[in-house]
């Protein structure tokens, strides 16, 4: 029997309605992704890729066409419900981190523990994340504005781990970074590929999507190569 | 341990903490004037009512027709309790005081200094029945006074002074000496307002002001203050028989018409107050807007990661329940020392301040401080908790 596809498009079309006229971002896109793949997806400015992103991250839905993940058509979900899959499915990586500016390092890896279970955590479970992602302690109690892009980075990927999501959603994540630090990034998102996390990256840069299993080649909102 | 998104809300008032002292000092602008305006308007309630309440042994009757009469040839009206209705409603009272009383206004003039007042003639001997003489002796010669309190303090009255009645800078103005100076009685329930007041014997008021036999108002002063309501009836079934003649009254409908009054300007200068409040609301509600417009990145963040729209709702009516509770704290403090000041200046006495229906303005106006942050607030929780993540997310 064959395995259901962990995230799967069928026929999804995003189109904005703008002044001057409908944009086609998406166009007709077919995409099966499955438990424990690593996929790169790279292709132009405007060619889609941010708003596929938006899709499997739950944050936006199909103008047309269909969007499944971990089983369930997000057409047919609650808005809470999708708030909750993004809480408890996705991790989210992004290029400018985007971390909670009033928070310290240790709780914005907190957060999501606490969005989960309602409660502070009182399992250390947020400062194990932290650890595994090679954070140095003694810059938990640190605001993200006192700490370097690197450090940034690994607190958001903790932050995007610590709910133990089945898919990691990777938009450019070292795109802020040096060279150095990004292949330190690179090396911790292949780790959690190989711990078993479905991993899909946007990246404009061939070496990194060269980590990938597969690669998607995106264009006009179509795929062009596969 | 704190929740996340109240500690969220802490943080976001500290980083700016100018603008949301200032939002805050308008919640203790607003709970103090609503707070110190009702103290002031219930101890103001409070201190009449005690006042009037010391006469609830009186029955006040008062004319209630206007009588035509012919003043050499001249059609004149006017009102009053005739000598027959007098005796009918001595003959009604049975063996309680009976108090006929002549009152008009005048000017008088003291050494120098004019000033104006109430003029009263009484018999000599119904004075002290009511009256309480402070100083000096009771009327004993026609040409006697008794001055009241407040006329003595601001003339600086001594006894023995003359005072000249009628206008200012007419030929052969009477005058009367001062035999005795009244104790203040603030607003008594009988309608004898004495303390701005020159009482004269009754012979020499009919002799100044005519009025013979007809008198402005009678007090009946009961023995047992239980007959109150089978004394007015029986004045009323003797003198009213026929028509409407006189009104009947007592303290109980003095104080329930006064205190009437008193409520509704309790009422109007606490909504005076309020306009202080809907100020700060206008505030608050800037000061939210502010604060989701800066935090819309912030917003997106929370938004993307799993945070319920409800969650964010909570965030920021956490933090317009936090300047409305500094606000409200402030304030209810600010409000027992202003009102307490305003209280004591404006009534003289403080003795009701601490009293329940008077204190209890100060948590009225703290949570009516608190109700309006959070109303403010209802606005830019929901605009922040429906923003699209993707928006918000792009913004800078």
């Amino acid at each position: 029997m064959e395995e259901t596809p962990l995230i799967r498009l069928v026929d999804a079309s995003k189109v904005y309605h703008l002044e001057s006229g409908d944009f086609v971002a998406l166009n007709h896109l077919n995409l099966e992704i499955h438990d424990g793949e690593f996929v790169a997806i790279m292709g132009p400015s405007g060619s889609g890729k941010s708003t596929l992103m938006n899709l499997l991250g739950m944050l936006d839905v199909p103008t047309t066409g269909k969007v499944f993940i971990a089983g369930k058509n997000m057409a047919d979900i609650s808005s809470l419900e999708r708030t909750h899959m993004r809480r408890d499915v996705i991790g989210y990586i992004f290029q400018k981190f985007y971390l909670i500016p009033l928070l310290s390092a240790y709780e914005n890896v907190e957060y999501p523990l606490i969005l989960k279970y309602k409660k502070r955590d009182a399992t250390g479970k947020a400062a194990a994340v932290l650890r595994s992602v090679g954070f140095d302690e003694a810059l938990a109690a640190h605001r993200p504005a006192q700490l370097s892009g690197g450090q940034q980075q690994r607190v958001a990927i903790a932050r995007a781990l610590v709910n133990d999501p089945k898919i990691l959603l990777c938009d450019e994540p070292t795109g802020n970074l040096d060279r150095k630090t990004g292949f330190a990034i690179m090396d911790i998102i292949c780790e959690m590929n190989r711990k078993g996390k479905t991993v899909i990256l946007v990246t404009h840069d061939p070496k990194i999507a060269r980590c990938a299993q597969r690669t998607i080649q995106l264009e006009d909102g179509r795929i062009v190569e596969a | 341990m704190r929740d996340i998104f109240f500690e969220l809300s802490v943080r976001s008032v500290r980083l700016n903490f100018l603008r949301s002292l200032l939002a805050s000092i308008g919640i203790v602008i607003g709970v103090v004037a609503i707070s110190s305006m009702g103290m002031l308007g219930t101890n103001m309630q409070l201190s009449v009512k005690a006042q009037l309440s010391s006469d609830v042994n009186t029955v006040i009757i008062t004319s209630d027709t206007v009588r035509t009469t012919s003043i050499n040839g001249v059609p004149s009206s006017q009102t009053g309790i005739d000598k027959s209705e007098l005796n009918d409603i001595i003959s009604a009272a049975g063996t309680n005081t009976v108090i006929p009383l002549h009152h008009t206004n005048t000017q008088f003039t003291i050494g120098s200094t004019d000033g104006r007042g109430a003029i009263w003639g009484i018999a000599p001997n119904d004075i002290p029945k009511f009256l309480t003489v402070a100083q000096g002796d009771n009327v004993r010669g026609l040409n006697d006074c008794l001055v009241g309190s407040a006329i003595a303090d601001n003339f600086n009255l001594a006894i023995g002074t003359r005072i000249k009645l009628g206008q200012p800078g007419t030929a052969d103005r009477p005058s009367v000496r001062t035999s005795g100076i009244l104790a203040s009685r603030g607003f008594p329930s009988d309608g004898v307002f004495t303390d701005n007041a020159i009482i004269v014997p009754d012979l020499y008021y009919t002799n100044q002001y005519g009025d013979l036999n007809v008198y402005d108002q009678v007090n009946v002063i009961l023995n047992n203050v239980d007959s109150l309501s089978d004394v007015e009836a029986a004045i009323d079934e003797r003198v009213n028989r026929n028509t409407q003649l006189v009104r009947i009254s007592d303290a109980s409908s003095r104080i329930a018409s006064i205190t009437q009054t008193l409520s509704t300007i309790t009422t109007f200068i606490l909504a005076i107050g309020g306009i202080s409040l809907v100020v700060a609301a206008v505030s608050i509600f800037n000061v939210m807007m502010m604060s989701v417009n800066e935090r819309v990145q912030e917003i997106g963040i929370l938004l993307s990661i799993g945070t319920e729209k409800g969650e964010v709702r909570r965030m920021f009516l956490y933090e317009a329940f936090i300047l409305g509770i500094i606000g409200a704290i402030v304030g209810g403090v600010m409000s027992l020392i202003i009102g307490y000041s305003v209280v004591s200046a404006m009534i003289g006495s403080t003795e009701y301040f601490f009293l329940p229906e008077s204190i209890i303005f100060v948590p009225y106006g703290m949570i009516i401080g608190v109700v309006v942050c959070i109303a403010s607030g209802l606005y830019p929780a929901w605009k922040a908790s429906n923003m699209d993540p993707i928006d918000a997310l792009r913004s800078e």
